[in-house]
């Protein structure tokens, strides 16, 4: 029998990071290579997959709430790119008064993405423009835009630093105009290539958000983080997910992502 | 007193060594705290809320649910430009607000008392057209969530585009961007308002580097206060030494020899020294109150003094040892000066039973440096006068004046023929006395109670302009909050427990495939046990649910998955239950909320209310199609939540906490008023009340106001009731005194007559000129009546020594308004004369006080000597029989004040 909830300890997690390095890692890799890589673990791992997560935000005053949600997330098959288009359905079970709310994505890369609203006490299915995909995703410290994943040509990377576990690179947006961040510093493991911790800079180089993975476990083969936290440093609010039952290639159809699935929620992937 | 005059220079080093004391105890922890740090620094307090003690309840709740609401106190930056047709909705001008804005979210320095944090703006609750979202329709059924204002707009035809986005939000329509559509403000939150100086400082000068049309008017109540600390330093830089100037030249009209005067100076400015420099190390504050204790204490100070030399100048002879003379002064006055200075200090002391501590600290700080003017002047003066060579005072006193000039002067004749028509028409006086007072008591109550902290500045002050300027174009710049609070009833855990269990089994036993979760019934089992055996335990519904919720969060990290689903399914059940307390989800709660506000816009005061509804409709509205039809409260609690969630994807989802608790218990209404009276705040309050209990709600709602337009209210109400009691205090001490005095009640009585229509006719005429009640005025009631006693004190004493040496009142009476009502006459005028440079003060408090005590003062100056002599004629055979008390009272004071 599989424990629900996997519990590979931070202490565990230390260790993977002081795995040392053999001689023969030290190739040098350019700071976009790196971020593919990067970009890969965080958002394309497996052809698919699914996790029951846990969203608990807790204000400034020590308020807490909690969003509990399923996510599917399907990568779109594509001849031509290597981890590009995707799809996110996002259902939530709780609080009870938004059960069933759906909110689904069809991530593109190099144009707007898709995205609907399923608001079932009005019976509603909403399209919702993304033009801006960094506002709050549902109430919380994350945005929509750190569950669907930026785009990696959005920025231009520069590797600053190796340090014996990281990759420490500073991005900048090619768009200053639209985004609220001046930069981003991002810390990559350099063996599993997992983004360990961003901070991100205003205008007067302060850090104002940051994200930090706290537990990392190994699925499937795969290095996945399990447990994250976004602070913002101004409110000195935080949100804490937990991704549990992770399972990557449970060849999750091309239609139930579709507007017709929103009012009928596929159960059975549910689960 | 004999060793006094034997040693006055020691005397004089006494004084000047103790007033070193208390500048160097107050003075050198203020310029060097570090070094001192176990004496108090003076310390300037110009919040308004102090005027309730900290502990009040409502200010507790006040801070309580700022806190709980996340609600700052703000600079606010009204920016207008009257010559653009489109106001400030031009590129150019919402160019110069972008920068303003990123510039303002700048503004934050190190806090000195906690290192790691940061004190200035709160950058994530400023308002301002490009911090704040705007929700529209993206075209084909798309609805967009984006900044109202990411970037400055390339084009005036961008910039009206971003005016019409945001008038279709009432949340920024008449408070973020102006109905009219021309004006746009800038709400600026502050950690705390000691940095508003700051914050407004560099804004300031951030604004000069503009230049253009556009007038960028900084305000809100944290910029007012520091402005009014500046100016009541200036107040007291000004108005103190000019009051100086003003009662020197008065004295030197009366005495003409500087080396008399100076003296009295003295004595005054030490008793300030000591009155400010036991306050400073006392630790209390220079408030808007106590500031003003140098400016009253100056004229008071001097008084007994002149009583001293206009005796020493009547008695003295160059011929005769001046010791003796001194003596015999001291001899007849001693008494008198005793107990005007009682009276005076018991009038002051009794604020001390006001519920406001800045009025508190006031009068008891006065009480204290009354009486320390008083002990210097029984010590000092005699002193200093023993220490003037002879040479100086050549020429000096009555009788060397006498042999110079014949003729009474112009006061003495007027004063003399006045003495003759209280005698020959008393009744006129009287009656006149009568008439007046009948119109001052139906002035009386024409009196309207009302203040208004903004109107302490003068109508030209740039505060009061951005005042008018900005509630000319918003919604109104006073801020006052309704919050209502769900009161619910508790049914004991044990109760709860039986139908939490009940809902598990119903939920176990449900068949419909849809519901179908495996191993549920198991669970619920399983759960229903742990509610059984917590049941006991909880303390109360909420405990028993978290204590349930922690006990399910635990079993899901070890339960197989298969019975995982069923254990998440008891947590949607626990959330289920939190649930039905969350009345502010409830659409008939929000609708009673939407009808509160409406009728908040009837009361005519109320320019624009924000709640929690306006929220939940404008995001309904939006989520359908942007139709104004659309624009309400959907029908279930499940649409509220999921449209407030919907609002929540925003850039700011927090702003959805200061409408209301995330528990959704407890909700505030934000309710702008165009005016800051009391007045007018009071009438919404009473009009809140009336509607509410018009509409009773099913849920209990409990309602209650916070914000500071409120708490000026709340204060004021104490202050009326506070200053009620303590006139009728004082009032009653100083008739006690009177009677203990004049050893007879009928003459006790009657020495409280001339105060008593003073203070009757001031009010009166308050009331008719329809002047505000206000705190100044207020205040001014307890303290007049202690130093207006004073003159019936002396003129009744005189006039009783008068009619026993004369034998009869006709005769007596004429004496009496020789020099004793002269003598009356002149304190009236220096401590009248003497307040009146409080005009010269920019707030209008202060120019308030000086015009009505000095009114007071000349009114009771004149009331002692017009009625006390008419009600003396028509009761002499009365009042003079009282043989045996005259006689012992009147060795007592014989001589009175000349």
């Amino acid at each position: 029998m599989k424990p629900y909830r996997w519990h590979i300890t931070l202490g565990a997690f230390i260790l993977l990071l002081s795995i040392p390095f053999p001689a023969a890692a030290k190739e040098t890799l350019s700071a976009d290579a790196i971020i593919e890589k990067a970009n890969h673990v965080a958002y394309y791992q497996g052809k698919d997959g699914r996790a029951q997560v846990s969203m608990n935000i807790t204000d400034s005053q020590g308020r807490k709430r909690q969003r509990r949600f399923t996510l599917l997330r399907r990568n779109v098959p594509s001849e031509t790119q290597v981890d590009a288009d995707q799809q996110f359905y996002v259902y939530f079970h709780r609080p009870a008064d938004v059960n069933k709310t759906v909110f689904m994505v069809h991530k593109h890369v190099g144009k707007e993405d898709d995205r609907w609203l399923y608001l079932p006490a009005l019976d509603l299915v909403k399209r919702i423009a993304a033009s801006d995909e960094r506002t709050s995703f549902v109430g919380s410290d994350f945005f929509y835009e750190d569950v669907s994943g930026r785009g990696i040509d959005e920025d231009r990377h520069t590797l600053i630093e190796t340090t014996k576990n990281f990759y420490v690179l500073e991005n900048h947006p090619k768009d200053p105009a639209e985004v609220e961040f001046e930069s981003y510093k991002v810390w990559i493991h350099r063996k599993t290539f997992i983004p360990i911790k961003m901070s991100y800079f205003n205008k007067n180089k302060e850090i104002y958000r940051t994200y930090e993975a706290l537990k990392v476990e190994t699925i499937q083969g795969r290095p996945t983080v399990v447990k994250a936290r976004m602070k913002d440093e101004r409110g000195q609010s935080e949100t804490v997910v937990d991704y549990r039952n992770v399972t990557y290639d449970i060849d999750l159809p091309d239609e139930i992502f579709t507007e017709r699935y929103l009012r009928n929620p596929p159960k059975r992937y549910l689960r | 007193m004999k060793r006094i005059l034997a040693h006055p220079l020691i005397v004089t080093a006494l004084m000047v060594l103790t007033s070193i004391a208390f500048i160097l105890v107050a003075g050198l922890p203020t310029l060097w705290p570090e070094q001192y740090p176990a004496l108090n620094p003076i310390h300037v307090d110009t919040d308004p809320e102090n005027m309730l003690p900290k502990d009040e309840a409502t200010r507790v709740f006040h801070n309580a649910m700022k806190k709980q609401m996340s609600l700052y106190d703000m600079v606010v930056v009204g920016i207008v430009n009257d010559s653009h047709p489109d106001g400030v909705f031009n590129k150019a001008s919402l160019a110069k607000v972008f920068e303003l804005t990123e510039y303002a979210k700048t503004l934050r320095w190190p806090d000195p008392e906690d290192p790691d944090k940061q004190a200035g703006v709160v950058e994530i609750d400023l308002l301002a057209l490009s911090t704040v979202d705007s929700m529209s329709q993206g075209g084909l059924g798309v609805v967009t969530f984006e900044w109202l204002m990411q970037n400055p707009p390339s084009t005036d035809a961008e910039a009206l585009a971003i005016r019409e986005k945001a008038l279709r939000i009432p949340f920024l329509k008449g408070t973020l961007v102006s109905e009219d559509g021309k004006a746009v403000a800038l709400y600026i939150p502050l950690t705390s308002k000691e940095m508003s100086h700051k914050v407004a400082t560099a804004l300031e000068a951030k604004v000069a580097t503009f230049g253009g049309d556009e007038r960028f008017h900084i305000t809100g109540l944290p910029v007012a206060e520091d402005t009014f600390g500046v100016e009541m330093f200036v107040q007291m830089a000004i108005s103190a030494p000019i009051a100086m100037v003003v009662i020197f030249f008065l004295m030197y009209f009366f005495f003409r020899r500087i080396v008399l005067i100076v003296g009295p100076m003295i004595v005054a400015m030490v008793s300030v020294i000591w009155t400010m420099g036991l306050l400073i190390a006392t630790g209390n504050t220079i408030h808007i109150m106590s500031s003003m204790i140098p400016i009253f204490i100056m004229p008071i100070a001097v008084l007994d003094a002149i009583h001293i030399l206009s005796e020493f100048f009547d008695r003295y002879d160059e011929s005769k040892p001046r010791k003796e003379t001194i003596l015999a002064v001291m001899q007849t006055l001693f008494k008198p000066m005793l107990y005007t200075t009682l009276t005076t200090m018991a009038g002051f002391a009794s604020l001390a039973f006001t519920p406001i501590p800045p009025v508190k600290v006031f009068g008891l700080f006065i009480a204290f440096g009354v009486g320390a003017a008083w002990f210097w002047t029984i010590t000092f003066i005699p002193a200093s006068i023993m220490l003037i060579p002879k040479r100086m005072l050549k020429g000096f006193g009555l009788k060397q004046e006498k042999s110079q000039t014949a003729t009474p002067s112009l006061m003495t004749r007027l004063l003399a023929s006045m003495g003759e028509i209280t005698y020959r028409h008393p009744k006129l006086v009287i009656a006149t006395t009568a008439i007046l007072s009948v119109i001052a008591v139906y002035g009386f109550f024409q009196i309207r109670i009302n203040d208004n902290p903004i109107k302490w500045f003068n109508a030209s002050h740039p505060i009061r302009v951005a005042d008018k300027v900005l509630n000319d174009h918003f919604g109104g710049t006073y801020m006052a909050y309704l919050s209502l609070e769900y009161d619910s009833e508790t049914e004991g855990s044990e109760a709860y427990a039986e139908r939490f269990t009940a809902a598990l089994k119903a939920r176990a036993r449900s068949d419909e495939e849809d519901a179908f979760v495996p191993m549920m019934a198991e669970v619920s089992k399983e759960a229903i046990e742990e509610v059984k055996r917590l049941a006991g335990k909880a303390e109360s519904e909420a405990a028993l649910l978290d204590a349930l919720d922690a006990y399910v969060n635990k079993k899901l990290d070890t339960v197989p998955f298969e019975s995982a689903e069923a254990w998440e399914e008891v947590l949607f059940l626990i959330d289920l239950q939190r649930q039905q307390g969350q009345v502010f989800k409830q659409p008939e709660v929000l609708r009673f909320m939407s009808d509160l506000q409406d009728h908040l816009l009837s009361t005519g005061v109320v320019g624009k209310s924000n709640s929690l509804a306006d929220v939940v409709k404008t995001v309904h509205r939006e989520l359908f199609l942007g139709e104004a039809a659309a624009y309400r409260i959907p029908d279930s609690a499940g649409a509220v939540a999921q449209t407030l969630m919907t609002y929540q994807n925003s850039h700011r989802p927090q702003d959805l906490w200061h409408f209301v608790t995330p528990d959704y218990k407890t909700s505030s209404i934000w309710v702008q008023l165009k005016s800051g009276d009391n007045i007018d705040m009071a009438r919404v309050v009473e009009s809140v009340d009336e509607f509410i209990g018009n509409h009773p709600s099913d849920l209990p709602l409990k309602h209650r106001w916070f914000g500071l337009t409120y708490i000026n209210v709340v204060w004021q109400e104490k202050m009326v009731s506070g200053m009620l009691n303590a006139f009728l205090g004082s009032f009653l001490i100083v008739l006690v005194m009177m009677i203990f005095l004049f050893r007879s009640i009928t003459w006790g009585i009657l020495s409280m007559i001339p105060l008593t229509v003073t203070i009757g006719l001031i009010y009166g005429v308050i009331g008719l000129i329809g002047k505000d009640y206000d705190m100044p005025v207020a205040v001014l009631s307890s303290l007049s009546l202690g130093l207006s006693v004073d003159y019936a004190i002396h003129f009744l004493a005189r006039s009783r020594s008068l009619q026993q040496t004369e034998g009869n009142w006709e005769k007596a009476h004429r004496h009496v308004f020789g020099e004793p009502v002269r003598a009356i006459v002149r304190n009236a005028v220096v401590v009248g004369f003497g307040f009146l440079p409080l005009l010269a003060a920019p707030l209008v408090p202060y120019q308030t006080v000086g015009i009505f005590i000095a009114a007071i003062l000349l009114t009771a100056g004149a009331a002692t000597i017009l009625i006390l002599p008419a009600l003396i004629t028509m009761m002499q055979n009365w009042i003079f029989s009282e043989k045996q008390a005259v006689g012992q009272a009147n060795t007592t004071l014989k001589g009175g004040l000349s």
